[in-house]
């Protein structure tokens, strides 16, 4: 395999990280790594622009993302609306957003914020999930995201304006309420 | 919700990710000495980003590892043949 090898060992984890945060399955984030990496070997020796690699190999796995989604035949994406995170009443809302703690010690509640905001990032529809995931986890930026996407670069940034929001108001209520609405 | 807390409730995500020019960002600075509601929603806000991308990191599983290269190998043997 020798370059494919090198590929596999740089991106491996990230594009497992990416199928995971997108469908929330082991086995649907393995398919999505295998499809991708395959996918890509197909056209590598077309390929030049190194610095453009990681972004190729994220739009595959985009594409093998969808393609699951539409496989499972999920319900048609939400819109997330932006007035939904308006107070009725003109006041402003308080919101309890736990701290991330490295301590060792902490170990059982790092656990369970992992699982609340792993399920509340899987409860955001898919659209804002692939921009979230793209731009927040993965770190691509506006550009790239768009690229990666085939949107607008406007669409990223209402996308990822809006599933923040979505984040903080599900995140908020598992700790004001005690469980993950 | 005031008419300038919206203005700026709108572009908060910009301001975070420093996509706005200087003019809109002073003036969302002006806004967030005065409005402690509108820091507390921006705090909040880079909070939960903050969070989230400390709780994304994943590790692929080694068995996951060692069947993916074995399954490539493979794969692109069967291809080439």
């Amino acid at each position: 395999m020798g370059a494919m090898e090198k590929i596999v060992e740089r991106y491996e984890n990230q594009l497992f990280t990416f199928g995971l945060k997108m469908c929330g399955h082991v086995q649907d984030a393995e398919d999505i790594v295998q499809e991708t990496f395959l996918n890509a070997f197909r056209y590598l020796d077309r390929f030049r622009e190194e610095t453009k690699l990681r972004n190729w190999l994220f739009k595959i796995a985009t594409r093998a993302c969808i393609r699951k989604r539409r496989k499972k035949k999920c319900e048609p994406d939400k819109e997330i609306s932006l007035e939904s995170f308006v107070q009725k009443d003109g006041s402003h809302a308080r919101y309890e957003i736990p701290d991330w703690s490295d301590d060792p010690s902490k170990n059982v509640l790092r656990s369970e914020l992992k699982q609340v905001i792993d399920a509340a990032v899987l409860s955001l529809p898919t659209k804002y999930r692939l921009v979230f995931n793209l731009r927040d986890i993965e770190g691509f930026n506006t550009e790239e995201t768009a690229e990666i996407l085939g949107i607008s670069a406007q669409s990223v940034k209402t996308r990822l304006h809006r599933a923040r929001f979505f984040l903080r108001e599900k995140i908020s209520n598992h700790f004001v309420e005690g469980k993950v609405q | 919700m005031k008419e300038d807390c919206r203005k700026y409730f709108e572009r908060i995500s910009e301001y975070l990710d420093g996509e706005l020019d200087d003019e809109i960002c002073r003036k969302i600075e002006a806004h967030l000495e005065e409005c402690p509601e509108c820091r507390e929603c921006l705090n909040s806000l880079k909070k939960t980003i903050q969070l989230c991308k400390e709780a994304g990191k994943e590790a692929i599983p080694s068995d996951i590892h060692e069947r993916l290269r074995s399954n490539l190998r493979q794969l692109l043997k069967r291809r080439s043949q």
